[in-house]
């Protein structure tokens, strides 16, 4: 069997990313993309959906990220896909901020012994 | 597995710049873009004056020559700047400039910008890079062909009414996500349309069309192409290197307004999502990194004829005081050793 549990994962201080702007996050064998928006804190897988390029080099303007290599975009806060040639959604997850620390959630699954 | 092909940028090209370096220097704004533009009206005006007060004698044609020149050099860096979507910070502002200048310009956008985005990737890559406008080595012949715009003006043409009949290159399905095909063909029909109406116009008697738009335009061209010949002629094929396979040249500060310091053409590559009023600072920021740009347009221009007419003549082609890469010295007869993609 197997179920699914949220992992908070620490990232960085909420200093540590300005505002308009992004950093990249690697966790284990995954790497996402945190952004600080006028409207928070989000954060979204690292690749791009169209083609296999990092969104870190991207540009932050309002709540979309743009991508540096083919200018695809996205709402970071949804992950919605907003211009060609991006025509599927990023992946979003929730972010936490306790005591300036920024957090994301990571849903991940676990094998549980059968009953 | 085969190993994926690396975009040729700043990476690629062993070049680094601290993010706290380049971040300020990529921030867009919408007011040099404004001030491009209202300097651009300005000028025009200006220019159309000219053309205007020559109408009727000879001189209309050095007019229509300046207006051309004026009409088409900011046209181009104009549609090249929003293709990139780095001329505004407002995006709808950046799309309705990429349109107008776009049809200055001659090439439907999208089509223009999804093949550049692909020049970027594969710069000065062999069958790879989609706008590789001409075969390689230069001859005479081809600079001829070239400075005059005819190559490019059929490439236009030609292009726009492929896409226009769906007829889709396999470059175009190569660079232009399927989904994106309709609109190329659209937006081509529309281009056809704008152009038809203008020709009927003149046909039916409206000349001022002829005098301040059409002609100059035609005679614009050697300008515009003077400068973006120089971007990458004579620089090595198939490098991942920026440093090796694009140009960066001095010019006075008309030639750069003009351009929209596009003589900066190295540092655009490296890093092509800087908006073009940053690129000088960019330049100074990665001074020691990259080499020193080639002397003023005048002399590079100068030097790139005697470099492709010594070539035609069947004599040593080295430059002595441009880039070249090695594989482009030559003496000799000469075969072509990569094709346009134009």
């Amino acid at each position: 069997m197997e179920a699914s549990v949220n992992e908070k994962i620490h990232v960085c201080s909420s200093d540590g990313i300005e505002l308009e702007d992004l950093i990249r996050f690697d966790h284990e064998d995954h790497t996402f993309c945190i952004y600080h928006t006028l409207d928070g804190f989000f954060a979204t897988d690292g690749y791009c959906t169209h083609e296999e390029q990092h969104l870190e080099d991207g540009i932050v303007i309002d709540n979309v990220i743009e991508c540096p290599l083919h200018q695809g975009r996205f709402d970071v806060r949804t992950g919605k896909a907003l211009s060609a040639p991006a025509c599927i959604d990023l992946m979003t997850y929730p972010v936490s901020i306790e005591n300036n620390e920024i957090y994301i959630l990571i849903e991940k699954t676990h094998k549980t012994p059968a009953a | 597995m085969a190993e994926r092909f690396a975009p040729t940028n700043a990476a690629s090209s062993s070049v680094h710049i601290d993010s706290k370096v380049i971040r300020p220097l990529r921030q867009r704004r919408n007011g040099a873009g404004l001030v491009f533009l209202l300097q651009w009206g300005i000028g025009l005006t200006l220019t159309s004056m000219l053309v205007w007060l020559a109408l009727g004698s000879g001189w209309i044609w050095p007019a229509m020559t300046i207006h051309g020149g004026l009409l088409t050099l900011p046209a181009y860096a104009l549609s090249h700047e929003t293709a990139h979507g780095t001329a505004y910070r407002t995006r709808w502002l950046n799309e309705a400039i990429l349109w107008f200048s776009s049809i200055l310009y001659m090439e439907e956008p999208l089509h223009r910008r999804y093949t550049h985005t692909n020049h970027h990737t594969y710069t000065w890559h062999q069958h790879l890079d989609s706008q590789m406008p001409f075969d390689l080595p230069m001859t005479f012949r081809i600079w001829v062909f070239e400075i005059a715009g005819l190559s490019l003006t059929r490439y236009h043409i030609v292009r726009l009414v492929q896409m226009a009949c769906a007829q889709y290159s396999p470059m175009i399905r190569k660079v232009v996500p399927q989904d994106e095909l309709p609109r190329l063909t659209r937006n081509a029909w529309i281009f056809i349309l704008l152009y038809t109406i203008i020709a009927i116009s003149i046909f039916l008697g409206q000349n001022w069309l002829l005098w301040f738009l059409v002609l100059p335009r035609l005679l614009g061209v050697p300008i515009m192409q003077s400068f973006t010949i120089l971007q990458h002629a004579e620089t090595a094929v198939n490098s991942p290197s920026i440093l090796e396979t694009t140009r960066s040249f001095g010019t006075n500060w008309l030639g750069r307004s003009l351009y929209m310091n596009m003589n900066f053409h190295v540092e655009h590559h490296l890093y092509p999502n800087t908006p073009f009023f940053a690129l000088p600072a960019l330049g100074q920021a990665l001074a020691s990194q990259i080499p020193e740009p080639d002397p003023g347009f005048w002399r590079t221009s100068l030097e790139l004829v005697s470099v492709v007419l010594r070539r035609s003549l069947g004599k040593s082609t080295r430059a002595r005081s441009i880039r070249q890469a090695p594989q482009m010295i030559t003496e000799g007869a000469i075969a072509s050793t990569s094709k346009a993609t134009m």
